[in-house]
Formats: C-alpha cells, sequence, structure tokens
C-alpha cells in the first residue's frame, strides 16, 4: 500500500515536470490554423458533437497557444457562471443603434464619423434622446 | 450521397428552425435565405470536418437542432443592421460585455476601450463589394452567443494589449490579461547540482531510459488523456474548472471519459464532480505508469530494482534542486 501511493506520487511528479519542461522548451505547439472564436467557445461549452471535437482535442492537446486560450476562457466561463440567466435592463438607453456606434467611434477616433453608418441614417424625428421602450418594427 | 445532397435534404429542417425564430422575434427583419445561408455554411463546415465517416443526412438534421438558433438569429439581425435586434443584444449583454472586460482588463480605461473596440467591430466600419462586414457574421451558432462574445472580449483584450507592448512574447502578454494568467507561467524547473550516491555512469543510463520511456508513455495517451493532463499539469486549471467544462452531458470530452464507466450508463446526464476528474487523472496516471515499467522493464532492460532506481531518480532529481532539467539535456 505504501509502495502504491510512493509509486502514485513518484508518477505524477514525473508527469508533471515532464510536461512543463516539454512546453517551457516550446513543445506541444502545433504548425498551421489555430481555433477560432466559434469552434473555441463551442468547445468550451461542449457544444461540439465526438465529429467536431475529435479534430479540436487532437489540436489542443498540440497547440500550447490555443489550448492557454482555452484555459483562460474555461476560468472565465466558470467567474461567470451565475451570469448567464441574467438580464439587464437598464434605463435611459439610446435610441437607435447608429447613435451608440457614433458615440463609440468619436471617442476611439475622436470624430462623428457619420459616412460609416449612412446606409442606414434616416433623418428621423425622435421623441425623445433616450427611449425606455424598444424599437418596434411591426408593419 | 454528396455533401450538397445531404445538405439539401435538411432543407425543411431548417425552414423549421427558422419559423421558430421568426416567432421568437418577429420584428428581427432576418431574411429566410440569409439565415439558411448561415446554417449551410456551418453544416459544410460539419460535413468538411476531417473524419473518415460520412454523416447521414439525420445526422445533419440533429446537428442543425443543435445550434444555438434564437443567438444566431439575432447575430444575423444585428450583422443586418436591425434596430429592435440592436436594442435587445445592448439590452441583454452589453452589461455583460462590460463585467467581463473589467474583469479581465487592468484599467476601467482599457475596459471601456475593449467594449467600445467590440461594439464597433460588431456593427462592422469596414465595407467589402458595397456589403458591410459584422463580426457577427463570423457566429455560426455552435456555441452561446454569450460565450462567443466572451471570447470576442478576451481577444480583443490580448489584441489591445500586444498594440501597446510591440514584441512582447505570449506570455508575458498573457499573465497581463487577468489575474488568472498568473498561472499561466510555465515554471521552468531549477538546475540544481547533482547526488553522489549513484556511479555517474549508471544514473546517466537511467536517466535516459526514464526519459525515454516517459516520452513514450505520454505518447501512447489518447488527445483527451493528454489534454486533461496538460489542463492539470500545465495551465493549472483546477478540478472544479475541468468539471465545468464537461458539464454538458453530451460533452464528447465526457462521453470518452466515460465511456466504460457504469455510474454513466445509470445516470448519464448527473454533474461531474471534482472527485469524478480526480479519478480520471487518477487513471491517466496508473495508464502512464503502467507503459513507463513497461517500457524501462522491455525496451531498456532494467529489472525490477532498477526501475525503482529510476522513480527514485527522477522523483530525486524533482523534489532537489532539479536534475530532471538533465534527462533531457544528456
Amino acid at each position: 500500500m505504501g509502495k502504491l501511493a510512493s509509486e502514485d506520487i513518484q508518477i505524477q511528479r514525473l508527469i508533471d515536470s515532464y510536461l512543463r519542461l516539454q512546453v517551457s522548451k516550446n513543445g506541444f505547439t502545433a504548425e498551421g490554423e489555430h481555433l477560432d472564436e466559434d469552434f473555441l467557445t463551442a468547445f468550451i461549452e461542449g457544444n461540439l458533437n465526438r465529429r467536431e471535437a475529435r479534430p479540436v482535442v487532437d489540436h489542443l492537446a498540440a497547440c500550447m497557444f490555443c489550448r492557454q486560450i482555452t484555459a483562460e476562457l474555461i476560468k472565465l466561463d466558470l467567474a461567470f457562471a451565475d451570469d448567464r440567466a441574467r438580464v439587464f435592463v437598464e434605463e435611459g438607453e439610446p435610441s437607435r443603434v447608429s447613435e451608440v456606434l457614433n458615440g463609440l467611434l468619436s471617442r476611439i477616433f475622436g470624430t462623428n464619423d457619420d459616412v460609416v453608418f449612412a446606409h442606414q441614417e434616416q433623418e428621423k424625428e425622435e421623441p425623445s434622446e433616450k427611449m425606455e421602450n424598444p424599437p418596434d418594427n411591426k408593419q | 450521397m454528396k455533401h450538397e445532397d445531404l445538405v439539401i435534404e435538411c432543407e425543411s429542417v431548417m425552414d423549421e428552425i427558422f419559423a421558430r425564430c421568426v416567432e421568437n422575434a418577429p420584428n428581427f427583419g432576418v431574411l429566410v435565405d440569409c439565415f439558411k445561408d448561415s446554417l449551410r455554411k456551418t453544416a459544410y463546415r460539419y460535413l468538411n470536418t476531417d473524419s473518415s465517416e460520412t454523416p447521414t443526412s439525420e445526422e445533419i438534421s440533429g446537428f442543425l437542432r443543435q445550434i444555438q438558433a434564437d443567438d444566431l438569429f439575432l447575430a444575423l439581425a444585428c450583422a443586418g443592421g436591425n434596430d429592435r435586434a440592436w436594442w435587445e443584444f445592448d439590452q441583454q449583454h452589453r452589461a455583460y460585455l462590460e463585467r467581463v472586460a473589467r474583469h479581465l482588463a487592468r484599467t476601467e480605461i482599457d475596459a471601456q476601450e475593449v467594449v467600445d473596440t467590440v461594439y464597433v467591430e460588431l456593427y462592422g466600419t469596414r465595407v467589402v463589394e458595397g456589403e458591410r462586414v459584422s463580426k457577427f457574421a463570423t457566429y455560426s451558432g455552435r456555441g452561446t452567443l454569450r460565450g462567443w462574445l466572451r471570447t470576442v472580449i478576451w481577444h480583443s483584450l490580448v489584441d489591445l494589449h500586444r498594440a501597446s507592448h510591440d514584441e512582447i512574447s505570449l506570455d508575458e502578454m498573457m499573465e497581463n490579461v487577468g489575474e488568472s494568467f498568473a498561472h499561466a507561467n510555465f515554471a521552468a524547473t531549477e538546475l540544481g547540482g547533482e547526488s553522489q550516491t549513484i556511479d555517474n555512469i549508471a544514473r546517466e543510463r537511467y536517466r535516459k531510459a526514464t526519459l525515454d520511456s516517459i516520452e513514450k508513455a505520454f505518447a501512447s495517451l489518447d488527445s483527451h488523456e493528454k489534454l486533461l493532463l496538460l489542463y492539470y499539469h500545465v495551465e493549472n486549471l483546477k478540478l472544479r474548472e475541468i468539471a465545468r467544462m464537461v458539464e454538458n452531458p453530451a460533452s464528447p470530452l465526457r462521453g470518452w471519459f466515460q465511456r466504460k464507466s457504469a455510474s454513466r450508463d445509470k445516470n448519464p446526464a448527473s454533474k461531474i464532480h471534482e472527485s469524478t476528474i480526480m479519478r480520471w487523472l487518477e487513471k491517466n496516471y496508473a495508464k502512464v505508469l503502467k507503459i513507463f515499467r513497461t517500457e524501462l522493464s522491455t525496451t531498456h532492460g532494467l529489472s525490477e530494482k532498477e526501475i525503482e532506481i529510476c522513480m527514485g531518480l527522477a522523483t530525486q532529481d524533482l523534489a532537489s534542486p532539479n536534475l530532471y532539467r538533465n534527462l533531457i539535456t544528456t
């Protein structure tokens, strides 16, 4: 019993050191394309089926870059686990998406670039600057 | 059957999913062709997965039904610039995006900048052939929209950090994005002095045999087994974090580990506890140990006593200033 337990600990330590050392020598880094956001998310959520998951798992076992990303996303997923069902309704939302985005652009680029959103900008009288109900597109 | 024919056979399923989405969100203005194009693209990607088996049309239908259709519908509506959809998106996800960004970023300014940048990307400022290219177009509905957004925020924050720190390594960059990155640092083991207790020639032989055997033992594992060990030992994921990843009863990772499990047969949807992950790890250790010992014995012709010396050497090396590195370099 004592020998077995000792052997278990020894093999765990051996594996631990072996893996860390391999990675520190830039081992386990696959060449080629990395996983995209779509696949990363679906993998973390356990939403890939076996057919899709097999190459993803093969890749993750070989690619340090993607594996690190998935590890961080898993931690993030757990940190925000309670947030899943929450829907936030805040007062005073801007009435149109173009206003939100133009506001963002002016903060980022220091200009209000109306041209970017010109395709959907329509001169339209808004009853008020703030809106408490969603825009209703029902005909 | 050709891939095209398989997808055509699933048209009615696509129509059925679309109808349900329209019922749930009648004001989003998503056209049936746009929605079905997205589903078709995802179905082709699925069909082109590197697999020896060609799926049946029933399998494709089942696959399409698993797609987060309402999330995809919202994403496509936003990509199309629908006001109602953007309002919904903003209500449902903005506060969440902001909290995720604050959690990851070091400053409030960085967090706000990332959220702003992601919003702009989601809307799309690039125009290709007269069409605005929205980041939403890359969402397929395979994962939840919220999970996808979390990934987008994460990537955006890494990009932001990279842009402000030229020539920075991935490790350094990751260490600085979010507190959890502290663990991402690869703990390169310390070099140290050698034990004087064993004859040097024999010691070298044991070292080489140990390294060779542990390499073969690890290589013999299936990918999902390797990944579990890497997540636990290298990425420092906690048992509960790994358990979270396999929480979904349909998770293939879970399925592979549980394929011979009696408890799974009884209750396939049972909660995965940390103790379950520990058991999976223990099975991996046992598998590695078995192959490791066999390799030392059969390939390197070591006796039971010598195998014990190898085990002892490796752990001594690990426990004290590390000689294990010498194993690698010899």
